[in-house]
């Protein structure tokens, strides 16, 4: 009897203890880093990933509520289905029917990201979202409003204390969930992936197009994130209907003129139009374009050497480029539109 | 966020344990050629412009009270945004009082590159304090905004924005303001006078980016900072 008593308090004292942590804990979540890939580059200590984190960022992506006029959500320019990325638009257009100055980048495996934007002028994918956000041509509404209509909303309020443990709405709270949410957005089971984990063979002019993907296109465009934090001038011509100079409006050094970033390829097939400007419709005009370049001493060394492909060639390249379509990415029901 | 709460939930303690009387704080006093500066009213630079104010906004940082014996305290968490429309901000509790001569007081004028690359922030280094770069991630260290007849601006307007943190335009200085007294309250005066007395207003007067402009307006701004 005295034993039972006993048995009883502990097991009480325990399920107590439970209920009493209940409430503050959040689901750990972790990313998992594919095999042969490097570590990420975000700080996940700053930031410890949560379902419930993840979630209230996914709400606030899909959500038109951060725009001025409720008309333009995160995922108005940012479509999952092709890469998070505006397709058909050269330039992304937002609130009013305005059109910005670039086109919109894919958000595929940010987590790897050094730099953002085309300029690499964002320094944490944390404070990128301000941009969109307070950019007249894009949501045009100031932070303090997006808290202040957040923080009105009950829906938001149960997701906030969800996720941090009370329903305070602030900036750092809401640029973090969203990193949560745009952080998990990895893409590692393309075709290409599955080749490499020796799951699936490439046919013979898909190997070809691997062939010379790896001795014309893999210098800057680096396996297995097909990208680089290193910002170059790909050879195209300046449109001097906007002018955009690139990198060297961040760091005002004179090398950093016409040079942008180096995206990734990754589901490169549903990202079109290709470039900052969005100037190539196709990725045959995308390779044709550097098939174009060669013997000019501005180009970096990598574009020095003329590409000389056949048509064949370029066939088969682009063939492979589709390689790196990851479908299970592009329909993870995990990174869709927030049912309720 | 856990960790930041916490060192809070400390000052506020610390805070509540000791009176008014028992804490070391510093003053900063804006002024122009030694007058309390006011908004709306006419001023003239050693340069013959005249100006008026309608913004100042500025971050001290990494404050440290050096003493006499070569011990220093150094403020943890130590970010304070001076808002000319908060002007509580001017005032800044730092230690407990002690006996010891202050040999000097040194701080940062602007916010570091730890605190510029470290995500997104709260409290005084919130980016919704208007202080904050979105297109080129980075903290205006100062920000100094009027008219003045000289500008050939639209409404004659003139913005200051000084900041960056990429070097070679690493926009951060390092102030030290010798002391050597004992003291449980430490004026320091800010005086824009300095600034435009360096400057041709009617050539600088709209900088908005890093660059070597915001390093020369920086280097200004360290002439502004003196004991009073």
């Amino acid at each position: 009897m005295r034993i039972y008593w006993k048995y009883f308090l502990v097991l009480g004292i325990l399920i107590l203890i439970c209920l009493a942590f209940s409430n503050q804990f959040t689901t750990p979540l972790y990313i998992e880093v594919p095999k042969g890939w490097p570590q990420p580059k975000y700080d996940f200590k700053k930031n410890p990933l949560t379902e419930e984190g993840f979630q209230l960022g996914r709400h606030l992506f899909y959500d038109p509520i951060i725009s001025r006029d409720s008309t333009i959500s995160c995922a108005s320019c940012h479509l999952q289905q092709t890469g998070f990325t505006h397709i058909d638009h050269q330039l992304s257009h937002g609130i009013d029917g305005k059109i910005g100055t670039r086109n919109t980048l894919a958000l595929i495996n940010l987590a790897w990201n050094k730099d953002f934007m085309w300029d690499g002028g964002v320094n944490s994918i944390e404070v990128q979202a301000i941009n969109p956000i307070t950019n007249p041509d894009e949501m045009d509404e100031k932070l303090e409003n997006v808290i202040v209509k957040l923080q009105a909303s009950e829906k938001y309020r149960k997701l906030f204390t969800k996720a941090f443990g009370d329903d305070k709405v602030n900036s750092q709270r809401l640029l973090k969930a969203l990193a949560q949410y745009t952080v998990m957005l990895k893409s590692s089971n393309s075709k290409y992936d599955k080749v490499m984990r020796k799951e699936e063979d490439y046919n013979e002019r898909e190997q070809r197009g691997y062939d010379i993907f790896k001795s014309n296109c893999a210098s800057c465009h680096k396996e297995p994130l097909f990208r680089d934090d290193k910002f170059e001038n790909n050879g195209l011509a300046i449109d001097t209907t906007l002018n955009d100079v690139g990198r060297i409006k961040i760091t005002q050094k004179k090398e950093d003129y016409l040079r942008f970033k180096i995206p990734t390829l990754r589901n490169i097939q549903f990202t079109f139009p290709y470039m900052h400007d969005g100037r190539f419709k196709t990725l045959t005009e995308v390779v044709k374009h550097y098939n174009s370049l060669g013997h000019d001493k501005n180009l970096p060394k990598e574009l020095a050497k003329p590409m000389n492909l056949s048509d064949n060639d370029r066939v088969d390249l682009v063939l492979f480029l589709t390689t790196l379509t990851d479908t299970a990415f592009l329909y993870d029901k995990r990174f869709s539109f927030p049912r309720e | 966020m856990l960790c930041f709460s916490f060192i809070l939930l400390l000052f506020c303690f610390k805070g509540n344990a000791q009176s008014k009387e028992d804490t070391l704080s510093i003053t900063f006093k804006l002024k122009f050629n030694k007058e309390a500066l006011a908004f709306n009213q006419q001023y003239i630079t050693s340069n013959k412009d005249t100006l008026t104010f309608d913004n100042f906004k500025c971050y001290i940082s990494h404050i440290q009270i050096h003493y006499d014996d070569n011990s220093v305290f150094t403020q943890t968490n130590s970010y304070h945004l001076l808002d000319i429309e908060n002007p509580s901000s001017f005032h800044i509790p730092i230690t407990k009082v002690n006996d010891k001569i202050i040999s000097k007081v040194t701080f940062n004028i602007g916010v570091d590159s730890l605190a510029s690359t470290a995500g997104a922030m709260t409290g005084d280094l919130d980016p919704l304090k208007g202080m904050y770069w979105a297109w080129q991630s980075g903290y205006i260290n100062m920000k100094i905004e009027g008219k003045s007849s000289s500008c050939k601006t639209r409404k004659h307007e003139f913005h200051f924005h000084i900041g960056g943190y990429l070097p070679p335009y690493y926009a951060l200085r390092y102030m030290e303001l010798i002391y050597n007294k004992k003291a449980s309250q430490i004026n320091i005066g800010i005086d824009l006078y300095n600034f435009f007395a360096t400057l041709n207003l009617a050539k600088t007067n709209s900088v908005m980016t890093p660059g070597t402009i915001a390093m020369e307006l920086a280097d200004y701004g360290k002439s502004l900072f003196y004991i009073e």
